[in-house]
């Protein structure tokens, strides 16, 4: 019975050595979740979705006088309320998980709401902004005082209390936000689903219901095929040398030849659209022949039949494609490092630079310092988008197979 | 070689079997007549408990292999296996060479010698009638070979492991006439070493090639006895309508 | 009724001009891309930049990528190396767990694991990227500590080789698992029937039988793998020189060399033009591979051709 009992040996080491392999997805897949959301859970919040990047400085040009003004306290919790300027402040961390103090309150009548920026904007203080450097007081006797952020809400009411105007202040709104580039996302998104759409249906039903079946149209659909195989990179490359001197030559701009969203969205166009051409013809192969042969034998023309029968019918098939293409424009990030560069844009145009989501991790994580935080706080979010778009294409897949059985 | 004894079969709640009663006797050719659908192969099966593949079989009573019961939880599954072969209604070669098809087994079985292996291969093929057709081309692929010849690498297959008994599962009815003609010569010529047991629907097969025949009907085994008894005075109406066709 | 007939005569015609239309552009972008990169990418070697200009033979043979400098020689080893190390690691993983998916596993576990990988296939490269930048390039870097090991901070031939082995993971597992099941039962119970364990049956049976589709995977990996960008840039640290072997020393891919430093790079330079150059190696590159691989999978099916 030795050879029964070394053959048992054998079997169970195998099995074994199966069941751990098979659990090494698992383990990385809860390393790379486990990571990604200890490290940004904590940035994650309404906030960050609302707030700029780039924080703006401001800085006082014109003494801001308190004398004799005095003002309502409205009670903030945590928060210290300064008197003779209408402001509360309180201790907080930036998004950037920096200490800092922020402008919780400004009374409507408060003077900091009359200052004067070095560009000589009006730019009132607002709820919202960051006091991070330093900022100098005038008292009574005509001396200054300089007030250090570093000391605390507190100690800057406190100093203040005692003061009659502010001769500088340097504050500043606050960055760190993503606003930016999730509008940016939904602008890729918008623009490449709409160009790439009619493209990719209008191709699928001359492939699928016009084409005769030769050599021809065989070449055209290994073609389309191929794209599927090319590296993103190589998108990149080619928006880079197509669509960025195309749009710029379009819309007259030379700013856009470093990149643009609309370039990003043509390069993205290319990309889903074999992505949508394969989920077109999938679903228009699946509407029952019948539907087509009943049409014409009515009388109707071919286009009427590709158009008003079998189209509308394939309609939840090309509804998947358009939510895969969703995940691949947000989750793309080669090809529009190229296209549309990484400048991390606030203010959002289809003609300007800017980054989507997926670029602004890349931007954050580059150089010395990557901010692991906030890469990881997007990440957040692009996975649940993701995970959401796979999972409605998988239960719109399932009904719509299921209606044609 | 085999005695079976009130045997019942049940997938899930719907019997296929019921009180199956039966003696399979050594070194001759067994086969199980019946229409579509009476249990003959499912029989076939629990000889060499592929049915145990089945999650809901439940199977009753007892099949004793020489003296032991092949269902009781002692017995060792994989031996009862080399024991007892398998041919299936459809050739089923695994891709690999002529060879490497032969060997299968044994090596599965721990045997390495490549001059022993190499024997057990010329002996099987040889056994099974194929040798001469292929002897010149072992390596290579077995899914080139004809329907007929896949048939007999499978039957060769199976008498490498030198098996006691020989099951087969309708062998012929995916080949041409000729492949099965072939085939019932090789059947009729190994009944000489090895007990062999044959599911088929066709009678004249039957007829042809066993020394006892089974007819089955509705899960049931209706009459067991020597094939020209049963060919030509059958006991029970039942035999006798479906031996002269007039269902099935 | 024959003007109504002649008018949606001119529709369909109209109709099927602009659906060819479309059809034929679509087909028409891969030649775009090609021609495009070969264009620029052809440029260094037969234009001068301010007096440059790029020898294709040192270009393709030489050792050392700094400007104006354009070697690649050694990043093609480079990437190849990377590549290869990140096939053996993730095939034998990829292929086992697709055993035990398809074969070996209780449907419970069968569909957690079914998930896991999906999910997995759909994370986003950048995320990968800075998942490894964040974490496996610091376990590397103390590993390396540990063992006396100095490294770039952990950016290492090793980082890559682990980042790139968890992409392509799901796309041979997703493959095989499609393969394994695709054998023929009655294969695995003439196996089973000849006297061989189910342990036996699955690994003699079912994996050899669904080889080719194994490799199929296998190939789609590899291609996965090439072309991966964002990710290996993030972890590879980016060396000047080369060839490379030693798992702790940084590295290059043709794509993380392609990516890196495009911002500085002015529209129409060298710098610029170069990079394209690289990616038609990079497509070549490809295309080569993916040659020699389908004619492995060929071989490998040779057992498989019907009668």
């Amino acid at each position: 019975m030795n050879r029964v009992n070394k053959r048992k040996v054998i079997d169970t080491s195998l099995k074994v050595i199966t069941y751990i392999a098979s659990f090494i997805a698992v383990i990385i897949l809860g390393a790379i979740l486990f990571f990604v959301f200890s490290r940004g859970s904590k940035l994650l919040s309404f906030k960050i979705l609302v707030t700029d990047y780039h924080s703006k400085p401001y800085r006082l040009e014109t003494t801001v006088s308190a004398k004799g003004l005095s003002f309502e306290n409205p009670h903030i919790k945590d928060a210290y309320f300064s008197e003779n300027f209408g402001f509360a402040v309180k201790d907080d961390y930036t998004l950037e998980g920096i200490k800092t103090i922020r402008f919780v309150y400004i009374d409507d009548n408060s003077p900091l709401k009359t200052t004067i920026n070095e560009q000589g904007e009006k730019s009132p203080f607002k709820e919202g902004f960051i006091f991070d450097s330093t900022m100098r007081a005038v008292l009574e006797d005509e001396s200054t005082v300089t007030i250090f952020s570093r000391y605390g809400a507190e100690n800057l009411v406190n100093v203040l209390s005692d003061a009659v105007g502010i001769q500088t202040a340097n504050v500043k709104s606050e960055g760190g936000g993503i606003r930016g580039s999730i509008i940016t996302t939904l602008y890729l998104i918008f623009l490449t689903l709409i160009i790439g759409l009619p493209f990719g249906i209008l191709t699928a039903l001359y492939l699928h219901e016009i084409a005769p079946q030769n050599k021809v149209t065989n070449l055209l659909r290994s073609f389309i095929d191929m794209l599927t195989g090319v590296p993103s990179i190589i998108f990149g490359l080619m928006g880079a040398a197509v669509f960025i001197p195309l749009t710029s030559a379009l819309f007259s701009n030379p700013d856009m030849k470093r990149g643009s969203v609309i370039a990003g969205a043509l390069t993205l166009v290319v990309i889903i659209l074999p992505v949508v051409i394969k989920a077109t013809e999938s679903a228009l192969s699946v509407v029952p022949k019948s539907y087509k042969e009943g049409s014409l034998a009515l009388g109707a023309t071919k286009t009427q039949t590709i158009f008003k029968i079998m189209l509308p019918n394939a309609l939840p098939g090309i509804l998947s494609g358009a939510i895969l293409s969703v995940g691949r424009v947000i989750g793309e990030s080669a090809a529009l490092i190229f296209a549309m560069g990484t400048f991390i844009g606030d203010k959002i145009s289809i003609t300007g630079r800017s980054t989507s989501l997926a670029v602004h991790i890349w931007s954050v994580m580059g150089g010395e310092i990557p901010n692991v935080t906030l890469a990881s706080t997007i990440a957040i979010i692009i996975l649940i988008v993701v995970l959401a778009l796979n999972m409605s294409v998988k239960v719109i897949t399932n009904r719509f197979m299921n209606k044609y059985k | 070689m085999f005695k079976v004894e009130n045997m019942s079969l049940y997938y899930g709640d719907k019997m296929a079997l019921e009180n199956i009663n039966m003696e399979i006797k050594e070194k001759e050719v067994t086969a199980f007549i019946g229409p579509s659908g009476c249990g003959k192969s499912s029989f076939l099966r629990s000889l060499n408990r592929m049915n145990d593949l089945i999650e809901e079989a439940v199977t009753t009573g007892s099949i004793k292999l020489k003296g032991s019961n092949i269902y009781d939880r002692k017995y060792d599954v994989i031996e009862l296996r080399t024991k007892v072969g398998m041919v299936f209604q459809s050739p089923n070669p695994f891709p690999m060479s002529i060879y490497e098809n032969v060997a299968y087994g044994p090596k599965r079985q721990g045997v390495r010698n490549k001059k022993v292996l190499k024997e057990i291969v010329e002996r099987s093929l040889k056994q099974a009638a194929l040798w001469e057709e292929v002897h010149d081309r072992l390596h290579e692929s077995a899914m080139k070979l004809s329907g007929g010849q896949q048939q007999r690498l499978c039957i060769a297959r199976t008498l490498a492991m030198e098996p006691e008994v020989v099951l087969m599962d309708e062998p012929t009815s995916a080949l041409d006439p000729i492949a099965t003609q072939k085939i019932e010569d090789l059947i009729r010529e190994l009944k000489n070493d090895y007990t062999i047991v044959i599911v088929t629907h066709n009678m004249q097969q039957a007829a042809r090639i066993s020394d006892k025949t089974a007819f089955f009907y509705l899960g049931e085994l209706i009459e067991f006895d020597e094939t020209t008894k049963i060919f030509s005075k059958p006991k029970y109406e039942q035999t006798e309508k479906y031996i002269t066709g007039r269902f099935g | 009724m024959d003007k109504a007939k002649k008018r949606n005569r001119r529709i369909d015609k109209i109709a099927k001009n602009i659906l060819l239309f479309t059809a034929i552009l679509s087909a028409l972008f891969i030649v775009l891309i090609i021609v495009i990169v070969a264009l620029r990418g052809f440029r260094p070697f037969f234009l001068s930049y301010d007096g440059h200009k790029v020898s294709f033979f040192k270009f393709i043979t030489g050792t050392r990528y700094f400007a104006p400098e354009y070697r690649i020689g050694y990043i093609i080893i480079n990437t190849m190396y990377v590549v290869l190390l990140s096939v053996l690691v993730s095939a034998p993983i990829s292929v086992l767990t697709a055993l035990f998916v398809a074969k070996m596993a209780p449907k419970v576990l069968s569909n957690i694991l079914t998930t896991t990988i999906e999910v997995l296939a759909s994370i986003p490269s950048i995320i990968f990227g800075m998942f490894g930048k964040g974490y496996v390039v610091i376990l590397v870097r103390n590993f390396a500590d540990k063992i006396g090991i100095v490294t770039a901070g952990g950016q290492s031939t090793l980082a890559t080789v682990i980042v790139l082995s968890m992409m392509i993971m799901p796309t041979i597992t997703m493959l095989s698992i499609t393969a394994i099941k695709s054998v023929p039962e009655d294969m695995e119970h003439g196996s089973l029937a000849l006297g061989a364990s189910e342990t036996q049956t699955m690994f003699c049976i079912s994996l050899n039988a669904a080889k080719p589709g194994i490799f199929a995977g296998i190939i789609l990996g590899v291609g996965r793998a090439l072309g991966e960008a964002t990710a290996v840039t993030m972890v590879a640290g980016g060396r000047g020189s080369g060839p490379t072997f030693s798992l702790f020393s940084t590295t290059r891919t043709l794509t993380s060399t392609i990516l890196t430093g495009i911002h500085e790079a002015n529209f129409g330079s060298l710098e610029y033009d170069i990079r394209f150059s690289i990616g038609l190696v990079l497509i070549v590159v490809i295309l080569v591979v993916n040659i020699i691989l389908n004619a492995v999978k060929k071989r490998l099916g040779r057992y498989y051709e019907p009668s």
